[in-house]
Parts: C-alpha cells; sequence; structure tokens
C-alpha cells in the first residue's frame, strides 16, 4: 500500500494537464517510424518462417538428422521452435512500437521529434 | 458414450448458457450488442479471440492433419498461430484506435466510401460462411461419436448440427458481443486444460514425444483408403521425392510448391478474419489491442505445441490399444484411424475412459460453439449495422439496431446450416483427409487475398483510395476463388498449390489497389483520419479515465490533486 507521500504524488502526477491531441507532424513522424518498425520485423518474421521449409529442400540434415533423442531440427523447429520464435518476436516488436508512441506522441513540453532520432 | 461422460458434456454447456445469461447486455445499445462496451482486459480479450480462433479445426483439425500426414500436418498448427504475427505488426493497434464496430465499417469510414463497405460486406459474408460450414460439419461428427444416437427421427449427424448452430445463435442472440467475450474466454481456458490434461496423462503413461517421432518416421506413413469397397491401408504418395513419405519428413501432403502455398495462405488469412478483427474493436485502447495480440501469440502457440504432440501420441499409440478394444477397432482400419478427426476424442478415451472421452468431446463442442459465435457475431455487425443501419433504416432506434443484428444472426446460421445438412462427411474425408483444417484453409485463403491487403494498405499506405479499395477486394476474392474452383477440378500437383491461392491473389489484390489508388484522386481530410490511425490521444485519454477510476480521483475542479491523499 503506498504512503500518504506516494498517493499524493500519485494524485499530482494524474493532475498534469494532458494533451488533447497530436498535432499532423507529430502523428506523421511516428506513422513513419512505426511502419519501419513494422515492415523491419515483418521480413524478419517472413524470412525465418519461410527457411524452415526451405531448408528441407536444400539440406538434407535439415529432416533427416536426428537431436533431441530422435526428432529431425525440421521438425523440431516446426512443431516447438516457431512458437517461441512468434512470440519473442511479438515482444520486442510491441515493446518498441509502445516505447516510439510514447516518445514521439503526448509529451506537452517536447517538441516534435526533438531529442530522439527516429530508428 | 457412458452416462457419466454425457453428464459432464451437459454440465459443461449449461454452465455456458448461465455466464451467458448472467452476462447479457442489459442496455439495448448497438455498442454494448456488438462491441461489449469497448472494456474488454487485455487478458480477458486474448483468451477470448484464442476461445474464438481455436476451431474445431484446431481442436481436432490440427491433431487429425498431424496425425494423418505428419511434419506436412504440422504446418496447419504453425501457420495458424503465424497469422497474429502480421496481425500485431500491422492491425492491432490502428484497427482499434479508429474503433468502429466492425471490419466493413472500418473500410468504409477510412475510405469515406458506402461502395466500399457494402463490397467489403460481400467479403466478409463470404468469408464467415466459408469458416461457419466445416464448423456446422465437425458439429455433426463429434456428436456421432459422442452421443450416436440422433433427435427427433433425425440422423446423428444431422442433430449434431442442428444443435449446435440453433444453441449457439440463441447464446448470441441473448449474450451479444458481452455475453460471448466471458464465455469465449472461458470456454479457451477449459480447451487448454483438456489439452494439457491429457498431454499430461500420455505423458504420464510413459509416452516419449521424440522416441515416437523417430519410431514413426522409420517406416512409410499409411492412411485408410476405401479400394474395391473395402478399406485398407494404402501409402501415400510422395510428393517430393520417389522414396516412400514418412512421418517427420515433408511430401506426405504437399509438394515444395504446396509448402509454401499452405504457409503464406495462413500467416496471411489471419489479419482479414472478420470474427478476430472484430474483437479488437472491443479493447479500450490501441496499446491494449497490441498487448491483447502478444498474449494470444504466447497462448495460441502453447495450445498448438499440445495439440501437435497429442496428434503425434495418437498416431504412435492407438495401433498398439485397438487388441481387447472393440470400440476402437470400430473406427480404424489396422490400427489407423479412417477419420483422423477422431484422434484426440479416441486418444481421449484411451487415457482417461469415458471420463476422458467426455473432457475431449465437451473441448471440442466448446470449440465449435465459441467460434460459431464469433463468426455469427461478425455476420451480425456487418450486415446490422452495416447494411441496416447505414442503408435500410439510417433513423433506426437502438432497440430496433440490435433487433437487426440478432435478424442477421439467424440468417447466417440458417445460411451455413442448410449445406452442411447436405453435406456427406465420410465423403469428404476420401477426397480431403483431416477436411476440417482443409476447408478452414480456404476461409484463409480468401480472407488473405480479398481483406488483408487492402486493411494493410488502407492502414499504412496514405495515398490508398476508395477506388483502389474496392478493386483490391474484387480482385482478390475473384482471383481465391477462381482458383479454389481450379484447384478442386485439378490433380495433386496444381490442385494443392490452388487450393491455398494466397501467395498469388494477395499480390494481385494489393497491385490492384495500388495500380487503381494511383489513378485516382485521394480523399479529402486525410490528416484528420491519420490522426485518428496513429495518433494516441485517444489512448492517453483512456489510460488517464481507468487511472483515474482506480485510484478513485475525483475529477471535479480543484480537489483532484487532495482528494486521494486524505
Amino acid at each position: 500500500m503506498p504512503g500518504s507521500r506516494g498517493r499524493r504524488a500519485a494524485a499530482l502526477d494524474l493532475a498534469r494537464p494532458l494533451p488533447l491531441a497530436d498535432t499532423a507532424a507529430e502523428v506523421d513522424a511516428t506513422f513513419r517510424t512505426e511502419r519501419r518498425i513494422a515492415v523491419g520485423y515483418f521480413v524478419v518474421f517472413v524470412v525465418a518462417t519461410l527457411a524452415v521449409p526451405a531448408l528441407t529442400l536444400v539440406l538434407d540434415w535439415w529432416s533427416e538428422g536426428r537431436v533431441l533423442g530422435g526428432m529431425s531440427p525440421a521438425f523440431l523447429m516446426t512443431a516447438v521452435g516457431l512458437y517461441v520464435f512468434f512470440f519473442a518476436l511479438a515482444v520486442a516488436a510491441a515493446s518498441l512500437a509502445s516505447t516510439v508512441e510514447d516518445r514521439m506522441l503526448g509529451e506537452p513540453e517536447a517538441d516534435a521529434g526533438a531529442g530522439w532520432d527516429p530508428p | 458414450m457412458s452416462n457419466a461422460g454425457l453428464a459432464m458434456c451437459v454440465a459443461i454447456l449449461a454452465a455456458t448458457v448461465g455466464l451467458v445469461v448472467l452476462l447479457r447486455p442489459r442496455r439495448a445499445s448497438t455498442l454494448d450488442f456488438y462491441l461489449a462496451g469497448q472494456r474488454v482486459g487485455v487478458v480477458t480479450n486474448a483468451c477470448a479471440i484464442c476461445g474464438d480462433y481455436l476451431s474445431a479445426a484446431s481442436f481436432l483439425g490440427v491433431a487429425a492433419a498431424v496425425y494423418a500426414f505428419g511434419l506436412d500436418g504440422v504446418w496447419y498448427a504453425t501457420g495458424f498461430t503465424a497469422g497474429f504475427v502480421p496481425v500485431l505488426l500491422f492491425v492491432a493497434a490502428p484497427l482499434r484506435r479508429f474503433g468502429k464496430f466492425s471490419l466493413a465499417d472500418f473500410l468504409g469510414r477510412r475510405f469515406d466510401s458506402e461502395a466500399v463497405r457494402l463490397v467489403a460486406v460481400g467479403v466478409v459474408q463470404l468469408v464467415v460462411l466459408s469458416y461457419l460450414l466445416p464448423q456446422a460439419i465437425a458439429s455433426g461428427l463429434t456428436w456421432e461419436l459422442l452421443v450416436g444416437q440422433g433427435l427427433a427421427g433425425l440422423s446423428p449427424y444431422a442433430t449434431g448440427v442442428l444443435f449446435a448452430t440453433v444453441s449457439v445463435t440463441g447464446l448470441v442472440v441473448v449474450g451479444g458481443m458481452r455475453g460471448a467475450t466471458w464465455t469465449q474466454a472461458v470456454q479457451f481456458l477449459f480447451k487448454l486444460a483438456a489439452l494439457t490434461w491429457l498431454a499430461a496423462a500420455v505423458l504420464g503413461g510413459g509416452f516419449s514425444y521424440s522416441r515416437a517421432v523417430a519410431d514413426l518416421d522409420a517406416q512409410p506413413l499409411a492412411n485408410p483408403q476405401v479400394v474395391d469397397g473395402t478399406s485398407q491401408l494404402v501409402i501415400a504418395d510422395n510428393r517430393l521425392s520417389d522414396e516412400d513419405p514418412t512421418f517427420a519428413e515433408p511430401g506426405a501432403r504437399y509438394g515444395a510448391a504446396g509448402q509454401f502455398a499452405l504457409v503464406v495462405t495462413l500467416m496471411f488469412g489471419t489479419a482479414g478474419l472478420p470474427h478476430i478483427t472484430n474483437r479488437y474493436f472491443t479493447s479500450p485502447s490501441g496499446k491494449a489491442a497490441r498487448t491483447t495480440t502478444v498474449w494470444v501469440l504466447g497462448l495460441a502457440g502453447a495450445f498448438y505445441g499440445l495439440a501437435v504432440l497429442l496428434g503425434v501420441a495418437a498416431r504412435d499409440l492407438l495401433p498398439g490399444a485397438v487388441p481387447g478394444r472393440p470400440w476402437l477397432a470400430a473406427l480404424t482400419t489396422d490400427g489407423v484411424l479412417r477419420v483422423p478427426e477422431h484422434a484426440l476424442l479416441a486418444l481421449g478415451r484411451l487415457v482417461g475412459g469415458e471420463i476422458g472421452l467426455g473432457v475431449v468431446a465437451s473441448g471440442a463442442l466448446l470449440a465449435l460453439m465459441s467460434t460459431i459465435a464469433g463468426l455469427l457475431l461478425a455476420a451480425a455487425a456487418s450486415l446490422g449495422h452495416d447494411v441496416y443501419e447505414r442503408h435500410l433504416n439510417p433513423r433506426a432506434t437502438p432497440s430496433q439496431a440490435v433487433r437487426a443484428g440478432r435478424l442477421a444472426t439467424g440468417v447466417i446460421a440458417l445460411a451455413a446450416t442448410l449445406p452442411a445438412l447436405a453435406v456427406r462427411p465420410e465423403a469428404l474425408s476420401t477426397v480431403f483427409p483431416s477436411f476440417t483444417a482443409t476447408m478452414v484453409t480456404w476461409a484463409f485463403a480468401l480472407a488473405g487475398s480479398a481483406l488483408t491487403p487492402v486493411v494493410v494498405l488502407a492502414i499504412w499506405w496514405p495515398r490508398a483510395t476508395a477506388a483502389g479499395a474496392a478493386a483490391g477486394m474484387l480482385t482478390g476474392a475473384v482471383t481465391a476463388i477462381g482458383a479454389l474452383v481450379g484447384g478442386l477440378t485439378s490433380g495433386p500437383g496444381a490442385g494443392e498449390v490452388l487450393l491455398t491461392p494466397t501467395f498469388l491473389a494477395a499480390p494481385a489484390a494489393a497491385l490492384a489497389v495500388i495500380g487503381v489508388s494511383l489513378r485516382t484522386q485521394v480523399p479529402q481530410g486525410l490528416d484528420a483520419l491519420w490522426l485518428r490511425l496513429h495518433g494516441t490521444a485517444a489512448d492517453r485519454r483512456a489510460e488517464r479515465l481507468a487511472l483515474l477510476t482506480i485510484r478513485g480521483v475525483r475529477v471535479d475542479a480543484g480537489a483532484e490533486a487532495e482528494a486521494p491523499a486524505r
């Protein structure tokens, strides 16, 4: 339970003025950055996912080798590994997208984009 | 099935009905009926999306595909999960920030065009119907195996089809999105628990996943087929080499092009599925919608990982269990199930007796019900809101609009039930082993071809115009349907590619959007629209409001800083 000082600080934080709307310039810059991030992650996602069936066509070991007591690398990757990859990619992409929005939008005292270079 | 198993099914279904009645919307508001008041939390919505998404094709169909085709079947599970990555990257947050009732409503408002809205309604209805049909067929099959008896002179199959569609239609009409959200969330948790229990029981009984894959891979993959009037095991053709196909290597179902076509179709389809995208409108903010998708990827990955394991377990364990079990002998040919969709049900009965069958069958019925509910709501939202409220009766009162949505629910349910009753599932199983997953893939193909490219370009390409969007949807739909029809009449080589046509149809749709948009005028007021689509002001207001509500701060003048400290 926060003490009275903590509650007072939280209340003061809530009482800060809230920017009612974003400016068109801020949103345009954020949108372009977010689009670059989404496309970048999407390329990684597509290449990694399609690499799994592609490797079965060009690398015998990928489907005939045995790891972890009997599974082929292709089976292990398709049945388990890709789920872990998708989740890790999702966590990273969502964190980055939200961080970009937080930094580029909604700060009343900051100039749009000032002090932060989009990746 | 024993009375205990049947009683368990009845109890679970009764609990579902009770939940819907308890949570039904009390106000006659379309926002409540279609969007549960837009106040569904992250974890609840993630569970509800999983409940909506993990249909019979996932619960019974994925294990069936793995059971029948080994590695080629595993791609269904991986592809169904992968579909949420494009949703996260391109769709979830902006779609919610635009905050409208349905996918068709989003596209209509984004392009300020009633023509776009109506084309989208048509495509959405096609996707919903093609998704509903395999759910209704699977309902009949599950009832056939579970109960084995028809009611009122109907066959067991027809009774199952009617039971599922009529009961879910009733629940949706009463509960709307609010009732559906909570029941879908609970239904997903039950489905996940059922698979977890089954996997734990199988592993606890000494099953080794790795050893089973290696053992199954050491022999040719054969499935039952009717030859000269009798069922016998026939080794599948290897689509990749001259050798016999095996369980852990590709080739039993798809050739090289077919594998890529399947993966691409499943990867791109989810972002265009109306019953999934509609769920994002129920989130309180864009950021919540994005976080919800991360949860969905984690939960769906766990679910599909278990489904694959259980498909392998069924293939490995059932042949040795046939001696001394007449019920299993009746379902199999030389130890292999004639209908692969029975894999989980048979495994449940093998490891858990009649109660085990009851648990798995309840999971299957809940999977069917939750997906049918989501599909009916998506169809109702686009027909009730986008057609009735926008065109047939623009001055409709809230209660009239909700009534229209309820009527639309019944019409769509009827449209899916009639063809399901006319189908003979045994004949489908012969043409398409694991037909539930196969038929759902056709819905993914249509959604990924006609809707996903248009939705993504609408969100991320400011130059897209109404004419371009309409051209894109029509091009994607016509190309996909043409390819599917061509695939049904072609041989295995071209057929397997044409039956998963997104890699052809989606680029065609995207090119149509771009080509036509570049030749037409960009609509006025794009800046204001972009502020709503990509700005976060509404999110911040929603977050602030939530914080104020949680901390009990009064927004009244002057007192807000001191009130909570006292």
